[in-house]
């Protein structure tokens, strides 16, 4: 206004600047001709002539100049007065047509789709230009979506304290909720120190704008909707008075409605967007059942959504088995790679069990500085997590993070994060339970199959004796026989039963070792010992297999059961022989490794192929080949040597070279050495 | 034990026995004898059943043996297979004497 108020003053004074100059001119001219006048009535000797002529001369040059000078003043006043009239009349015309003018340039900088900063940093400049460049104007726009009241924008000495601030309902000091956003009235407080009690109330429930020595908030309200509100604080006391916010009012009345559909339409794009992932998600979820596809569908795009570096899904069922089960990468950025990996937000979220948002670890005192080493050296400030909880039980957690820079999560982050996690969540029930179905089924089918292998094996290996025991009994029932040649027969049905009885034997005791019910009966084993007596038991039906023993003088003894002990050396040496068809030598050593007994059965047999070496200890894992079809076995043979190996603390593995043998390790811890002294003492 | 109760069952019939105790003794034996009919197991060390009446089936003089097979299996696909490699018959463990005479009967010339 003082600008304006300068300009009014400026154009009278050069009015009458004028006046005077017309004036003195006159006067001038006046003079002047009055001078010719009289030096010509002199010539004509007029003057000279008569004296009384020249006083009536003098006295008629008198009234004339101040007829002239009389004439002129009025003029000047008659002119003074036309031009302040007019100075007054255009200054009058000019503000209006200025004020005019910057509704009219808001409003035309307004028109089109902007987004609600850019219409913010319009508006809050014409505010500032049409009341005073020391004020401080602050846009705030209510947030359907956080609920709540977001800075747009704040220009002025004191932004700087405002920008970014965001106030919930409840956060907005009670005067102006009642009044502006309930009442949709102007708020003014003109000088804050002469209405003390208001103003300090008001500081204190909203102390970013404490300092203000006169304060308004006006109401932004467009399609009878509350859009949001201009605050403007001045360090001026009585700067801000009903006429003066006038202009900023009608201002906010163009506003509203841009701030309206800008609003609407972020609130649209961004409900759209959410919806849109969010259905994909739901979409994916039910399409496909492999968890892996479900993840790529969906975390992928949800990371691009959000423009975050990386995402990550971990799963596990407690925060501290959390592995990283998939992760997408922004272009660029380096994976973290799968399993076990130190992420602590989402660690944090799971223990919470609800979403954590982290705009920037380096500040962020909830994570400990030695938990932050890991995502500080990957490079990770801003992180958002959530727990994928099914039915009440944790099952991993999504994480999303921001490399290098801090990131302010928005409550439409969070949502959309939410809603995808829910999403997995139900994806990855369903995944889960039919994977878990279509494990069982495979398990079933694998047992079904194993369990009919299981009986043609058992009845073929059955039915060799029982052809032996039946052919006997009907010779002996049927024919005339010597008493030796009955005690021969009887002799040999007599071993079929046992070899039966033998296998059925095998069979009950596998079953009881696999369902923990073996008892052992342990007692000091000297293993060398039981190796030379299977070795001596298995050459007479080994001709072609000589077998050696190389044995540790030192080994010391195991704590074991002696029978069980000697069933793993009787299968390793029954297989060694069983399997060298051609003969060869079979060699059995023992020593000592550290606090245990190795033994090692080597033969010179066919032996077993790479991929078979563990599926061998496995029930009825009997190498099915050209080569091992003729050789007789019930496949329960190594699984009984791994039980047992096992009951007693060790462990059983195999090498081979196909074609030129096989050798069986057994490791077994040896008893403590002061029980073998004592031992040896006794 | 299968060979001692095959030789101990026929022991009272006019036929003459001989054994082997696999396939590649077999052939050997089948070379030399030439007996009336051959009874198999499949099941052999070295040289299986199968491929012994394959070896005897590629001999022009020998070819005609008939050659029986005593499986333990009972099962349609191992009977067939027998067929396959030319068995005139087949034994199903455990099989009875009398089973093991018609058998050899049918086939032993005298």
């Amino acid at each position: 206004m003082s600008r304006q108020g300068r300009k009014m003053r400026k154009l009278p004074r050069s009015l009458r600047f004028y006046v005077a100059a017309s004036t003195f001119y006159a006067a001038m001219v006046f003079l002047a001709v009055q001078y010719i006048y009289t030096v010509q009535l002199a010539e004509s000797g007029l003057i000279v002539a008569r004296h009384d002529t020249g006083d009536l001369l003098a006295s008629i040059q008198l009234v004339s100049f101040v007829v002239w000078l009389g004439i002129s003043l009025i003029a000047a006043a008659i002119m003074h007065r036309l031009a302040t009239a007019l100075a007054g009349a255009r200054s009058a015309e000019e503000q209006k047509e200025q004020e005019l003018g910057s509704i009219f340039g808001l409003s035309a900088a307004l028109a089109g789709p902007l987004e609600l900063e850019e219409i913010g940093q319009h508006f809050l400049a014409a505010v500032r230009n049409a009341l005073d460049p020391s004020v401080t104007a602050v846009l705030i726009a209510y947030d359907d979506v956080l609920e709540a009241f977001r800075t747009v924008g704040a220009e002025g000495p004191q932004a700087n304290r405002l920008r970014g601030q965001t106030y919930s309902t409840a956060g907005l000091a009670t005067a102006i909720r009642t009044r502006v956003i309930d009442h949709r009235r102007p708020f003014l407080v003109p000088d804050t120190a002469a209405d003390a009690e208001t103003w300090t109330k008001l500081a204190q429930e909203m102390p970013q704008v404490a300092g203000a020595r006169s304060f308004a908030a006006l109401p932004l309200v467009s399609r009878d909707r509350l859009v949001g509100a201009l605050l403007v604080i001045s360090d001026r006391a009585g700067a801000l008075v009903a006429d003066r916010v006038q202009m900023p009012m009608i201002m906010g009345q163009y506003v509203a409605g841009s701030i309206h559909s800008a609003l609407s339409v972020s609130d649209a794009e961004s409900r759209a967007e959410r919806e849109a992932l969010v259905n994909r998600v739901a979409q994916q979820a039910r399409a496909s059942l492999d968890p892996d596809e479900i993840l790529r569908g969906t975390v992928d795009a949800l990371g691009r959504v959000l423009g975050v570096s990386r995402a990550i899904v971990s799963s596990g069922v407690s925060e501290d088995d959390l592995n990283v089960s998939y992760e997408w990468d922004a272009p660029g950025v380096e994976p973290v790679g799968r399993g076990a990996r130190s992420i602590p937000v989402a660690q944090f979220a799971a223990r919470l069990g609800r979403t954590v948002v982290v705009n920037d670890i380096r500040q962020d005192r909830r994570f400990a500085e030695g938990t932050k080493d890991d995502l500080k050296q990957r490079g990770v400030v801003a992180v958002a997590a959530t727990p994928i909880r099914v039915g009440g039980q944790l099952k991993g957690a999504l994480a999303l993070s921001q490399i290098d820079r801090p990131r302010e999560w928005s409550a439409n982050d969070v949502r959309l994060i939410e809603a995808v996690a829910h999403e997995l969540r139900v994806a990855m029930t369903s995944a889960e339970a039919f994977e878990q179905q279509r494990r069982a089924v495979a398990e079933l089918e694998r047992l079904n199959r194993a369990k009919s292998d299981f009986v043609s094996i058992v009845s073929h290996e059955f039915r060799t004796p029982l052809t032996g025991i039946q052919g006997f009994s009907e010779m002996m029932s049927s024919e005339d026989l010597t008493l030796d040649e009955m005690k021969e027969y009887a002799g040999d049905i007599n071993k079929d039963a046992q070899r039966l009885n033998r296998m059925i034997n095998e069979m009950l005791d596998l079953d009881k070792m696999e369902s923990g019910r073996m008892q052992l009966h342990e007692e000091a084993v000297d293993l060398n010992a039981i190796a030379t007596e299977s070795a001596d038991r298995i050459r007479p039906n080994a001709p072609a297999h000589p077998v050696t023993l190389r044995l540790d003088p030192a080994l010391g003894t195991i704590m074991g059961d002696r029978d069980k002990l000697t069933q793993v050396l009787a299968n390793l040496l029954n297989n060694a022989v069983k399997y060298s068809p051609k003969g060869g030598e079979i060699v059995v050593s023992t020593r000592v490794e550290g606090a245990a007994a190795h033994l090692v059965v080597r033969d010179h047999g066919m032996g077993i192929p790479k991929e078979a070496l563990d599926s061998i200890f496995e029930r009825y894992g009997r190498v099915e080949s050209r080569a091992t079809r003729n050789i007789r076995g019930t496949g329960l043979g190594l699984p009984i040597v791994r039980q047992i190996v096992q009951l007693h603390g060790g462990v059983v593995w195999a090498e081979s070279t196909v074609g030129e043998g096989s050798v069986f390790h057994v490791t077994l811890p040896l008893a403590a050495r002061s029980s073998a002294v004592a031992e040896a003492a006794s | 034990m299968i060979r001692k109760l095959v030789q101990t069952a026929l022991r009272a019939t006019t036929h003459e026995v001989h054994l082997a105790e696999n396939g590649a003794k077999g052939l050997a034996l089948i070379e030399r004898v030439r007996p009336d009919v051959v009874f198999s197991d499949v099941a052999m060390p070295e040289m299986d059943g199968f491929a012994m009446a394959d070896a005897l089936r590629a001999m022009p003089e020998l070819a005609h043996i008939p050659i029986v097979f005593m499986t333990a299996s009972v099962q349609r696909e191992q009977i067939d297979e027998c067929f396959r490699h030319g068995a005139a018959g087949h034994l199903a463990k455990p099989f009875t004497m009398s089973e093991l005479r018609v058998r050899v009967a049918q086939f032993a010339k005298s």
